[in-house]
């Protein structure tokens, strides 16, 4: 007997979208910062659900997860990490996963996201998210790893489109078109970060209204609503500002292409007293009130 | 090694060398020159790096000063790039180099008061792990005790300090003016552990830390007391020993006995 022939196609040669229900609509949520921690559970901020980063928690012990299991006790959290590296051509960290896959295992999320971006080679890690071409051999390349991974975890996962400063010139497509692709082939989910795509479509000079259009409706579960830093000639992805008008605008624009979206202030430097967030998700929330029409009325 | 490897690699080695190979690469925005968007990344990756040690040393940073901090941080990034994904760990280093980098090894202080915070940041988010009380020590016969064998929380740890590192961190701590540098004739023997949620240390008397060193490294008590008459009065050693222990029990640096 050829042992070959008994063995499974590599995941490379096989198109395996994984098939999973859509993860549910959580309302309108905040990202869990350690500043907060006091507040959010000595009171009853009005926020429906946490997302937290997984990162921040992938420890041995300690006030950090005995805090996020009370958090968890309380609402609906799901896990955000930002060293996935999905998009790295270096060889997978299994230990990294394993430790994602045991968080997963107490905190129970609703989804599990990362961002469509690499953090090192080599053995090192840059920490931060960094940008690939939009080529036909880095999307095999993605889609191999997110089946990879989305086999490893026994769940299908959610990408983030990352803010970019540079553009490459072997682009073969946009990365709107590559993120559909990507979702197609892959069946992970989508978390559409609306300032992130003002930053990337200023950055480049396109019309943001482009991305949002060229992103598939059904595949989009989360939306990130952030602020940024505007350079003049650039804008700096840096989490550390209200949300601005303009992004609020293409968030109006966004809920009416994607219908309802769990939405999520994420604020990651500059970090202002709880209240201040909890105005911005008020927002999110009032106008998703306004543009979409009441539940048990929405087509489909 | 595919195009996709290559160009990563070269990415990488843009941002962690100065590298300029990979702008061939990248477009120029209608805004802006690609050297200067390229150089978004470049200047995050140091500037993430030093901003994650300034977090995981405060009290370090507050006695170098911004300037001199930053200057040691970004050499401690060139000299160990991070290689977990988790930035957590990437401070885990900063007092071996501090200990072995000129100029920062001239003052070991340097280095000792970077293992003091590490080994508090350490104990912060260690493991969980039962807490031993007075009541299950009340369970063992008298002739049990020459025995016992104790484990230690896994928040619990000693360093030994050869600078005066700990009163330098406490008078930080309390935002007065830092005593000047000085290095021991013994060394400061500190024992780090986790109360509740927060990370606490305090000086051991010499034969303290011999008897903790010792129990954690599984001596039972009969033999600890041995050891402690080489030290001080011998009839009252096995009065010492009992008495240490009862501090380490009720301050939570235990888990568990055993009469094995």
């Amino acid at each position: 007997m050829n042992v070959a022939s008994r063995l499974p196609n590599s995941p490379a040669a096989v198109e395996r979208p994984l098939q999973s229900d859509k993860p549910p609509f959580l309302g309108f949520g905040l990202g869990l910062r350690a500043q907060h921690y006091d507040e959010i559970l000595g009171g009853n901020p009005p926020i429906d659900w946490f997302e937290v980063i997984s990162e921040n928690y992938m420890l041995p012990g300690g006030q950090p997860l005995r805090v996020l299991d009370r958090i968890c006790e309380r609402y609906p959290v799901v896990m955000h990490g930002v060293s996935l590296s999905i998009a790295s051509t270096a060889p997978p960290n299994f230990e990294y996963l394993q430790g994602l896959k045991d968080l997963a295992r107490r905190v129970e999320p609703k989804w599990i996201s990362d961002h469509l971006c690499w953090t090192g080679v080599h053995g090192k890690n840059l920490h931060d998210l960094l940008p690939i071409p939009y080529t036909s051999e880095a999307l095999d390349h993605v889609v191999s790893r997110v089946q990879l991974v989305q086999d490893f975890l026994g769940r299908a996962i959610v990408l983030e489109n990352v803010s970019t400063y540079v553009q490459f010139n072997n682009s073969e497509m946009t990365e709107w078109e590559f993120l559909a692709e990507l979702s197609r082939r892959s069946g992970c989910w989508l978390l559409f970060d609306i300032n992130n795509v003002y930053v990337s479509a200023f950055n480049h000079g396109y019309d943001p209204m482009t991305f949002l259009n060229g992103i598939p409706a059904d595949r989009v579960v989360q939306f990130h609503m952030a602020g940024h830093s505007h350079m003049g000639t650039h804008i700096i992805d840096t989490h550390d500002h209200p949300v601005c008008e303009d992004v609020w605008d293409l968030y109006v624009a966004a809920i009416k292409r994607f219908g309802r979206v769990s939405t999520m202030i994420e604020r990651d430097d500059n970090i202002p007293p709880l209240d201040e967030l909890v105005l911005e998700v008020n927002r999110t929330r009032e106008i998703a009130k306004k543009v979409l029409p009441p539940l048990g009325k929405q087509a489909g | 090694m595919s195009d996709f490897a290559r160009q990563q690699a070269d990415f990488q080695r843009g941002i962690l060398t100065g590298d300029d190979t990979v702008l061939a690469e990248i477009l120029d925005s209608p805004r802006e020159k690609r050297e200067t968007l390229y150089g978004v990344y470049r200047y995050a990756y140091g500037s993430r790096l030093v901003e994650a040690l300034r977090n995981d040393h405060e009290l370090l940073h507050s006695y170098l000063g911004d300037e001199t901090f930053d200057e040691m941080g970004h050499a401690y990034v060139k000299a160990r790039p991070s290689e977990h994904p988790n930035l957590r760990w990437f401070s885990q280093g900063l007092p071996e180099f501090l200990r072995s980098a000129e100029p920062y090894c001239d003052h070991p202080v340097l280095a000792d008061l970077a293992a003091l915070e590490k080994a508090l940041n350490d104990a912060f988010d260690a493991a969980e792990g039962e807490l031993l009380d007075l009541t299950a020590m009340a369970a063992f016969a008298p002739e049990q005790w020459n025995d016992l064998t104790f484990r230690p929380h896994p928040s619990a740890a000693r360093l030994d300090l050869s600078t005066n590192a700990s009163a330098v961190w406490m008078a930080l701590k309390n935002n007065e003016t830092p005593p000047d540098a000085a290095t021991l004739e013994e060394p400061a023997r500190i024992l780090v552990w986790r109360q509740d949620t927060t990370p606490m240390f305090r000086e051991l008397p010499a034969e303290e830390a011999m008897m903790w060193d010792e129990a954690a490294n599984g001596i039972p008590f009969g033999v600890l007391c041995e050891m402690l008459a080489t030290y001080d009065d011998p009839d009252g050693a096995a009065a010492r020993g009992a008495g240490y222990l009862h501090g380490w029990i009720t301050s939570a640096t235990l888990t568990a006995v055993s009469a094995d």
